[in-house]
């Protein structure tokens, strides 16, 4: 029985190990590649000779004028606070009102909302280009974190509502007696509680954002000078994608630092993910 | 008197809540359902995008195309995506459940495992389709080891079929690890003692599993279905990275047509009807599941 079982588990490490090593095969790849020259990369793609080993490529794509990095790094990192910074401050009293009004009219408008979740944000990116033209908008950043923003709005007013639901009534009810008003009660009294289902939310925004390639493309057109992370290296690597001393430094240079936030940070971005499963 | 002064004091506080409502009202509808309604109404006009012009009505001209498709690019598009959210959900969710019922229990050995079958969803799409490109294009990394090998090269992006089948693939390697925390977190939610009581009962693994952990796992397989089948609806980074839709078009998804086609050649309308079509299609596969699976659920509040 115990021979049993531990063969039994020795086979599920096994299993585990080998595809777990699958799945790091591409980095191993990108990484190895990134320090050498393209004849190295076409005769021998698995191995890195240190004597030939060279950080000249990598000092070429960080110098790149069509993936400026740093700057592709702020843009993201300003999109990731800026859409959030919207969808969560606009979410939160929405979703507080909607949760403490019982009215049919506030349960209508809150399938409204959610119906935004089933529709896809690149596909309804054509037509909203022309509300944006309209409102002056195209081709700016405020134009594309709006955009962003509504994309996120729905899925986090509704993890939102669901969960100030559950906190009791009595706490806003209890301030409000003692004078305060709907806004105070709102920032200083529900909105400190409900930092669990913020952080979720937050998270899986920002990873949206982070990665977001079409809105940013689209919206701030191929001329911008702003540059995301994607929208850069599409500029750098799709006329040359078979030019791999360009494109295996240039991808490791847009991975190396969110990788490196996420072996950090895993902790708290998967259990977000989970948390907004088990609310959803 | 009391009873009219409560009725007008819950009416003014719910006007007062609904002002609270504006801000992400008015960021959500207009750029996310005002969109929507000029996609409707572009989708009957001949528009091309520019300022100047002003759309002409005309009718269903735009959906009788898609429908009768002229030139025939429409129509392979539909059997992409149809295989890509099929064939692709189906492995996206045998693969998250696999590898969850491998590494349900917290070691420190799954949790690296769990971290390491995660990482690409937090590169975008577009990385991990150039990615790909540069590993298994006809240059690309494995052709030059089997050539280095004396072996003959695989045509993973070269011939149609293999393009597909590698496209999916592709999705698959990024997409699973995201399905697999949700389905860790739903497999936390069945009752151990269940299990532990179905075992001591004479049940094997496959028996326990079959009839308790499946059943009491189906809200989480109808969220994770829900989620697949929309994300991979609307995939784009992903094939524009790895293969841009070629070769040829044996790898333009209904997502690709739209923007990269119908769009790029300032086709408004077309590329409006065909975004309605398939905001459509997904609302209608996402209420189809969710309808298809409330019996399923009913089984796992009985369980749980």
């Amino acid at each position: 029985m115990t021979g049993k079982r531990t063969v039994r588990r020795t086979v599920r490490v096994a299993v585990v190990a080998v595809l777990s090593a699958a799945m790091l095969v591409p980095m191993y790849i990108m990484v190895v590649n990134a320090f050498k020259p393209q004849q190295e990369i076409l005769l021998s793609p698995l191995s890195l000779d240190f004597a030939t080993a060279t950080t000249d490529h990598l000092k070429a794509a960080w110098q790149s004028t069509s993936f400026p990095v740093i700057e592709g790094y702020a843009v993201s990192l300003f999109l990731v606070l800026a859409c959030n910074a919207v969808a969560i401050g606009t979410a939160v009293p929405a979703a507080y009102a909607i949760a403490r009004t019982p009215k049919l009219l506030f349960r209508i408008l809150l399938m409204f909302f959610v119906a935004g979740m089933f529709v896809p944000a690149q596909i309804i990116l054509v037509p909203a280009i022309f509300v944006l033209k309209s409102l002056g908008l195209m081709g700016t950043l405020p134009g594309l974190v709006l955009f962003m923003s509504a994309t996120m709005i729905p899925f986090t007013l509704f993890v939102f509502s669901a969960y100030i639901r559950m906190l009791p009534r009595s706490l806003d009810e209890a301030a409000a007696i003692d004078g305060a008003g709907r806004q105070r009660i709102l920032w200083t009294i529900v909105f400190p509680l409900m930092r669990p289902i913020v952080a979720t939310a937050f998270v899986l925004n920002a990873l949206g954002a982070w990665n977001d390639f079409v809105s940013p493309q689209l919206i701030l057109g191929p001329g911008s000078e702003f540059r995301t992370i994607t929208t850069g290296v599409y500029a750098a690597v799709s006329t040359y994608s078979t030019n791999y001393e360009i494109v295996f430094p240039t991808l490791l240079l847009a991975v190396a630092p969110i990788l490196l936030i996420f072996a950090v940070m895993q902790r708290h971005i998967m259990g977000g993910l989970s948390a907004g499963a088990v609310k959803g | 008197m009391t009873r009219i002064s409560t009725s007008w004091r819950s009416r003014a506080g719910a006007f007062a809540n609904g002002l609270l409502t504006v801000p992400a009202l008015a960021v959500y509808a207009g750029l996310l359902v005002v969109p929507v309604g000029f996609a409707v109404y572009y989708s009957f006009t001949d528009y091309n995008g520019f300022p100047s012009q002003t759309p002409t009505w005309v009718g269903l001209d735009n959906y009788e195309r898609i429908a009768q498709d002229p030139i025939g690019d429409l129509h392979p598009s539909i059997w992409v995506t149809v295989a890509i959210a099929i064939v692709g959900t189906l492995l996206v969710n045998a693969a998250a459940l696999g590898l969850a019922l491998l590494l349900r229990r917290t070691t420190p050995f799954n949790t690296v495992a769990r971290v390491v079958m995660f990482y690409p969803h937090v590169l975008s799409a577009l990385i991990v389709g150039f990615l790909w490109q540069a590993i298994l294009g006809p240059q690309g990394a494995v052709n030059n080891v089997l050539e280095g090998g004396g072996q003959s090269t695989l045509p993973f992006l070269a011939d149609p079929q293999w393009a597909l089948a590698t496209l999916i693939g592709v999705i698959v390697w990024a997409q699973f690890g995201v399905q697999l925390v949700l389905y860790l977190a739903g497999l936390q939610a069945v009752s151990p003692q269940l299990q532990e009581s179905a075992r001591i009962d004479g049940a094997n693994g496959g028996q326990v599993f079959r009839h308790v952990t499946w059943p009491a796992l189906a809200p989480t397989v109808t969220v994770t279905l829900v989620t697949t089948v929309l994300s991979l609806l609307k995939v784009y980074d992903v094939v524009l990275g790895l293969t841009n839709g070629g070769p040829g078009d044996a790898t333009q998804n209904w997502a690709y047509e739209i923007l990269a086609v119908s769009f790029a050649n300032n086709d408004i309308g077309l590329a409006c009807a065909q975004a309605v079509l398939l905001v459509l299609v997904a609302g209608l596969l996402s209420f189809t599941i969710i309808a298809l699976r409330r019996r399923a659920e009913e089984g796992a509040e009985a369980i749980g």
